[in-house]
This record gives structure tokens, C-alpha cells and sequence, in this order.
């Protein structure tokens, strides 16, 4: 009975994808109705509790295993989907000029993505993860490159060529794994050589935007239409961040390597984050970040993904109806208070503030973290409310003071979603309610204001962006590939 | 010998993509690259032996795994359709930057 329900739901977004491009006017609603069905079936994981594995075919064949940090990660990808949609919902492409509006090539893009991300979810073999993986780029790019302009398809270009080449790191690690066990599974990277262990991982780094080989991903995800950048913020990139925190919780020897990474990750998103004074650049950045907290504790990652998944898509959909997407403007033309409410409480919630599940996140984090973690991801999460701060304090006025077009319905209930989703999240995690636990975050929160208010408010630092051209970032995939393979090869027993 | 041949034409093909200035050529270079990763999964597939792996009355013969050769069509399939993707992406950058050098595409468009 699960297995079927598993497949159907799995065979469903790509059987409506292509539906969706022979009837083009019920894209909307195929696109919506495939979101719920997903929403329903994360329901349905969590009210089992128990995880399931499925075995297709042979030995050699798929393996599938679906428990609740499948389930989190499932929810993330159907609330951030359906409330894309609705965002969407009131601006129709009537001209193939028009590049604001969506059609259903659109729509059948990313529904095609929401059914390979959620595929990532679900597989543990490597074999399966590198087509959902391959699908994943093949759609991001068509979403990226939707609005056809020169800039829109050379950034989405750039993103397909540099998967691409990790992809390919990818398939060599995938090999030698088989070599070593006869199998794809997950489990194989234990007794595996240095080698596979450091390709694999390579790739999945890539595709994560992970630490140095993730600074690819602050142009895209900045430079695409908002709608897109949400979905690629909020779940895509989980995509590859959810086998590592997988293979963590398998295989001890690899739980080390993940929460390294994690650590290297949030402080380094963080400090770019801290200077950039573009708001969808600095969103960006602050997603490498995030990432890393949903590595450094790979035991609770599902639930800091949800919280992220949601959060980030919000921002980034309401950075798309902001006026100016530089701060310094920003500060002097004010936004209706509506608009600004909703950015404050997505704010909040990220940096960690109580009762918004944000909180819940970073308590139980912080609570499965190792000794020699804390410090960097104190740091991380002081810096996270240095870069929301300039957010808050963003000025704003009634709706009647300020001209500005009228916002669709859809937008509302988008952001009814998201944020409801997150207040309603907090029921994962209702324990961390206790006054220790408050105090924590609040005094970050304050700290952060004022070194905000103090230093940074008045900052003027350029960082250069060198290091995000083309060439570099493939460059630094050899060097990270030797990081990795100095990081196995050191803690392998057998080679001592 | 074999596997250095392969892991050098991998080798090849990924310092063309950071060298070589031409967006066409990296493209090319990309291609290189899999050519050597799909080698590589004939030659583990061949390590135990070179015959079809078809039941028949002659008895043991040395089989190549067909494993890594089936799953390695599904890579090839998806390599040619994201170089596809990329030449048609190309094709509409060409019109405006001719010389398709990506210093110069990429200068033009992040400003």
C-alpha cells in the first residue's frame, strides 16, 4: 500500500508536468493540486513515524527509504511550491515579450523541479540521486533562463556548466564506490577509498553551495526573477544538502567530515552576508550560511531546513515587490507597513527569535552541537542578526502616505503560507519553551542590534567579487577536491 | 596503463574548461571530461572480463559487469542533453558577444 502511494506520488509531478504543456490552461491548477498532494503526503509521514523502505527491482536496483527527516524535507519542498504558486497565480505571460508574467512552460519547469527535489528526498543510492540531481539542473536552468535575456541565460549558462562539471566528479566517486561494495547504496561510502569519499562529496558540495565551491550560488540565486530565486533558496539547494546529512547519520566516519563543512560554511556565508548592501545578494549569502546549520547538527537538520525553506523564500519574495533592491535606498524610501510586517516577522524567525519556530531550530540546534562547534556557530548566528537588522530597521508608513501599485491577492496568501507555516511549525519542537533557552537568542538578537546600529549601519566596504568569475569557481573545485581527500585520507584507520 | 590514459583524458578535458577563453571550446572541454568518466565505467565494468554477459551452454566464461554500463548509459543520455541545452543557450549569447569569450560575456552582463 506505501509502496504505491510512494510511486504514484513520486511518478506524479512529471506524468502533470507534461500534461500541463497539452492543456496550458489548467497549468495553475495541475501545477497547485500536485503541491498539495505532496503537502498530504508529508502529512502522511509524519503521522507514521515510522520509516519505510522500499527495495525496487533487484539487488542491483533502487533503494528508497522515507522516515522523518525525509518527511521535513518533503514538507519544506510542498509549502515553498505551493506558495510560489500562488505568487504567481495573477500574472499570466500574454505576449512572449512580457517578462513578468508566467506561462505554462513555466509552471511545467517547476513542477518538474518540485518532482526531482522531491526524488532527492527520498533516494539512498547514488545511482538515483545523480538522475534526480541531473533533472534538477536541466530545470533550474529553463526557470533561470525564463525571462531570455542575455544576463538571464548566461547566469543560468553558468549554474548548468558548473553542476555540470561537479556532476561529473560525482559519477567517478560513484564508480569507485561500486567497485569497493558491488553496490550503489549510501552505505558503501564506509570502506570505500579516500578517493570516492572526496569526489563524491565534491559534487555534492557543488550542488549544495557548500563552503568555498558554494560561491557560485550568490549571482544566481540573486540575479534570477524572485519566484525562482525562492525556489532555488528554499529547497533546491537542499537537494544537495540532504544526502550529506544522510550519509552523516549512516556512517559515523562521515559525521565529522559534514559537520566540518557545516561549521566552514555558516561562518564564511556569514561574513559576506554582514557587508553586502544588496538585499537579494545579501539574502543569497545568507542562504550559504543557513545551510551550514543544517549540517553542523545532522541529527535535527530536517527541521532547521523547514524553518530556512520557508524563511527564505518569504524574503526573497518580498525583496521582488521592494522598490530598490540596495539598502542605502531602501532607508530612504519607506515601504507600506503591511509589507514591512511581514518582513519583520520572516526576519525574526531567522534570527531566532521566540515564538517563531526559527527558534525551535536554532535551540535544537545549538543543543546537538560538538564542543569545539560552538564557537563558529555563535558567531554565525550573531552575524545572521547583524545582517537581518538592516531589514528591521527599514523605515515604513501607512499604506495611504505611500504611492505604490496595489498588491495581488496571491502575494497575501503566498505569504500566509510561509509565515503561518512557521509559527504553525513551532509544534515540532514546543520544548524549547523554557526561560534558559529564551535568554540565549535574545541577547544575540541584541548584541546583533547594536554592533548593527553601532558599526556596520555606517560600514562602507567593498568586497571584491573576483572570486565569483566563471573560471575561478571551477578552478577552486581541484582545490577543494584536495581538501577533501587530505580531510579522508587523515582520518582513514586503514592507510595508517 | 588503461585507467591513466582514462583519468588523463579526464584530466584534459577539465583544465580545458578553465583555460581555454572560447565558451564553445569549454563546452567542448566538458565533453572531453565525460568521454573520460564514461571510459572509466567501461573499463571497471571489463576488469573481470570482456565477454557479453548472456546466459548460453558454454560454461564459464569471464563476464563483464553489465552494472556500471547500464547506469552509465542513463549519464551519457543526460550529458547529451544538457550539451544540447547549453549549444542552444550559446546560440541565442552568440548574437550579441560574436567572439563568445566568457571574460567578455561576463563583464558585459554583471554590470
Amino acid at each position: 500500500m506505501i509502496n504505491n502511494i510512494t510511486l504514484i506520488w513520486l511518478a506524479t509531478p512529471f506524468f502533470i508536468g507534461f500534461v500541463i504543456y497539452l492543456f496550458p490552461k489548467l497549468d495553475r491548477f495541475l501545477s497547485l493540486g500536485v503541491a498539495i498532494f505532496s503537502l498530504a503526503y508529508a502529512v502522511l509521514i509524519f503521522s507514521d513515524r515510522e520509516s519505510w523502505n522500499l527495495q525496487l527491482l533487484d539487488s542491483f536496483g533502487i533503494t528508497l527509504t522515507i522516515d522523518e527527516l525525509s518527511g521535513f524535507f518533503i514538507l519544506t519542498n510542498a509549502l515553498v511550491t505551493i506558495a510560489v504558486i500562488l505568487y504567481c497565480w495573477g500574472n499570466n505571460r500574454t505576449t512572449p515579450q512580457d517578462n513578468a508574467g508566467f506561462n505554462h512552460f513555466f509552471y511545467m519547469q517547476m513542477i518538474i523541479l518540485h518532482g526531482s527535489v522531491n526524488a532527492t528526498f527520498i533516494c539512498v543510492d547514488f545511482i538515483s540521486l545523480y538522475v534526480a540531481l541531473e533533472v534538477i539542473s536541466i530545470a533550474a536552468f529553463l526557470l533561470i533562463a525564463y525571462p531570455r535575456t542575455d544576463k538571464s541565460i548566461w547566469v543560468g549558462l553558468r549554474y548548468l556548466f558548473i553542476s555540470n562539471v561537479a556532476m561529473l566528479f560525482y559519477l567517478i566517486g560513484a564508480v569507485l564506490v561500486y567497485q569497493a561494495h558491488n553496490s550503489f547504496n549510501y552505505a558503501g561510502l564506509q570502506g570505500s577509498p579516500p578517493e570516492a569519499v572526496a569526489f563524491i562529496f565534491l559534487g555534492l558540495l557543488v550542488k549544495g553551495g557548500i563552503f568555498v565551491s558554494g560561491l557560485w550560488l550568490p549571482l544566481t540565486h540573486s540575479e534570477s526573477q524572485s519566484p525562482v530565486s525562492a525556489m532555488l533558496s528554499g529547497v533546491v539547494v537542499k537537494a544537495g544538502v540532504y544526502p550529506m546529512v544522510r550519509c552523516a547519520l549512516m556512517l559515523e566516519d562521515i559525521d565529522p567530515i559534514v559537520r566540518f563543512f557545516g561549521v566552514a560554511t555558516a561562518v564564511l556565508g556569514v561574513c559576506f552576508a554582514v557587508f553586502e548592501k544588496d538585499t537579494k545578494r545579501m539574502l543569497a549569502f545568507h542562504t550559504v550560511s543557513q545551510l551550514g546549520f543544517v549540517l553542523a547538527a545532522p541529527i535535527v537538520g530536517g527541521f532547521y531546513a523547514l524553518t530556512h525553506g520557508l524563511v527564505k523564500s518569504a524574503l526573497f519574495l518580498i525583496t521582488g515587490i521592494l522598490p530598490s533592491r540596495n539598502f542605502k535606498q531602501l532607508q530612504q524610501q519607506p515601504m507600506t507597513t503591511n509589507i514591512w510586517i511581514a518582513l519583520a516577522i520572516a526576519s525574526f524567525s531567522i534570527s531566532g527569535f521566540p515564538l517563531l519556530s526559527g527558534f525551535g531550530a536554532k535551540v535544537l540546534t545549538s543543543k546537538n552541537l560538538l564542543p569545539w562547534q560552538v564557537i563558529g556557530m555563535n558567531l554565525a548566528a550573531l552575524g545572521t542578526a547583524i545582517s537581518f537588522a538592516k531589514f528591521i530597521f527599514l523605515p515604513h508608513k501607512q499604506q495611504k502616505e505611500v504611492k505604490e501599485a496595489k498588491l495581488s491577492w496571491g502575494f497575501w496568501l503566498a505569504m500566509a503560507v510561509l509565515l503561518g507555516g512557521l509559527i504553525a511549525a513551532n509544534i515540532f519542537y514546543y520544548q524549547a519553551y523554557t526561560l534558559a533557552n529564551t535568554i540565549k537568542p535574545l541577547a544575540t538578537i541584541a548584541l546583533g542590534w547594536i554592533a548593527y546600529l553601532l558599526i556596520f549601519k555606517k560600514l562602507v566596504i567593498k568586497l571584491p567579487r573576483d572570486y565569483e568569475q566563471f573560471d575561478h569557481l571551477i578552478g577552486v573545485m581541484s582545490l577543494i577536491l584536495i581538501l577533501l581527500f587530505w580531510i579522508v585520507w587523515t582520518r582513514s584507520p586503514v592507510l595508517i | 596503463m588503461l585507467e591513466a590514459c582514462v583519468i588523463a583524458t579526464i584530466l584534459c578535458g577539465f583544465i580545458g574548461i578553465i583555460f581555454k577563453e572560447n565558451l564553445v571550446i569549454k563546452i567542448i572541454s566538458m565533453d572531453i571530461m565525460s568521454t573520460g568518466v564514461i571510459a572509466y565505467y567501461i573499463l571497471i565494468a571489463a576488469r573481470d572480463g570482456l565477454h557479453t554477459p548472456i546466459i548460453s551452454d558454454r560454461p564459464n566464461l569471464d563476464y563483464a559487469d553489465p552494472v556500471p554500463q547500464a547506469v552509465i548509459l542513463t549519464a551519457i543520455v543526460i550529458g547529451l542533453s544538457i550539451q544540447a541545452l547549453m549549444l542552444v543557450g550559446v546560440m541565442k549569447l552568440a548574437r550579441n558577444n560574436p567572439t563568445l569569450e566568457t571574460k567578455v560575456i561576463e563583464d558585459s552582463v554583471t554590470k
